[in-house]
């Protein structure tokens, strides 16, 4: 994974940032800052480390700026953190398929 | 859970609408196994030794080679199987069966993470405090979104 990407996930400010945009989806700056407790270019700085990280996008809806996620990093650090657990529910609910297929024997049921 | 304990292991359940006789063939027998597992000559021995043989996966370090023992078998209960991906050392992974209604439910559990691997301290540390497991499941839900 890019360094940038663990520099930008390592500040608390923009893991918070990235959960804001996790539940809301896309949303103003200004309604991102009013969630915290500093001034708002503080806020843009730190959305614009995660822009540069790749993890969020930006767009212009008059004057106001949007941000929103990115999927292409968020499953680059889904896949490196947790490879196994995804590989796992991957394979279970194949498992459910195949089962689904199999045929039943008479003493399945016992 | 604590955030030590979800380091060292993988717990995933499943609930599925066959009866645990059932879900045991497909656990145990290769022609299933090869379907939703890997292809592989498991046998359900203790001290069988065999390999699974997968895709490489690079995010996962896997090289596409699984190679198992079986260490524990508990008929239409348990399979326990040492579980080396020629990455790391020390991996077991556990299929308990637990009948639930008319069907089963399964249990995995991949053990042996070492708290102290590299990989794992960074992730500690950038995803410390619940991070991982609570965000993991919306970033789920977002890509799904996006699709």
């Amino acid at each position: 994974m890019r360094e940038d990407v663990f520099a930008a996930l390592a500040s608390p400010v923009r893991r918070q940032l990235l959960h804001l945009l996790l539940d809301g989806g896309s949303q103003p700056v200004g309604r991102l800052a009013e969630r915290f407790d500093m001034a708002r270019p503080s806020v843009s700085e730190h959305l614009k480390v995660l822009k540069d990280a790749g993890l969020v996008a930006e767009s212009r809806h008059g004057r106001e700026r949007h941000y929103r996620l990115e999927a292409a990093p968020l499953m680059e650090i889904r896949d490196w953190l947790t490879p196994y657990e995804r590989f796992w529910r991957e394979r279970l609910a194949d498992l459910g398929t195949v089962l689904d297929d199999m045929e039943d024997r008479d003493d399945d049921n016992r | 859970m604590t955030t030590a304990e979800d380091l060292r292991a993988i717990h995933v359940d499943q609930f599925l609408a066959h009866p645990p006789a059932k879900v045991w063939r497909a656990l145990t027998e290769p022609e299933h196994l090869n379907k939703w597992l890997m292809p592989g000559d498991f046998r359900p021995e203790v001290g069988h030794t065999f390999t699974f043989q997968g895709t490489p996966v690079e995010a996962a370090e896997f090289s596409g080679t699984v190679y198992c023992e079986v260490l524990e078998i508990e008929k239409e209960r348990l399979i326990k199987l040492s579980w080396d991906d020629g990455s790391r050392l020390g991996w077991t992974v556990t299929w308990r069966l637990e009948p639930e209604g008319r069907g089963t439910r399964l249990f995995l559990d991949h053990e042996g993470f070492d708290p102290d691997d590299p990989r794992q301290q960074v992730s500690r540390k950038i995803m410390g405090g619940g991070w991982r497991s609570m965000h993991m499941r919306a970033i789920e839900k977002v890509l799904a979104e996006m699709g």
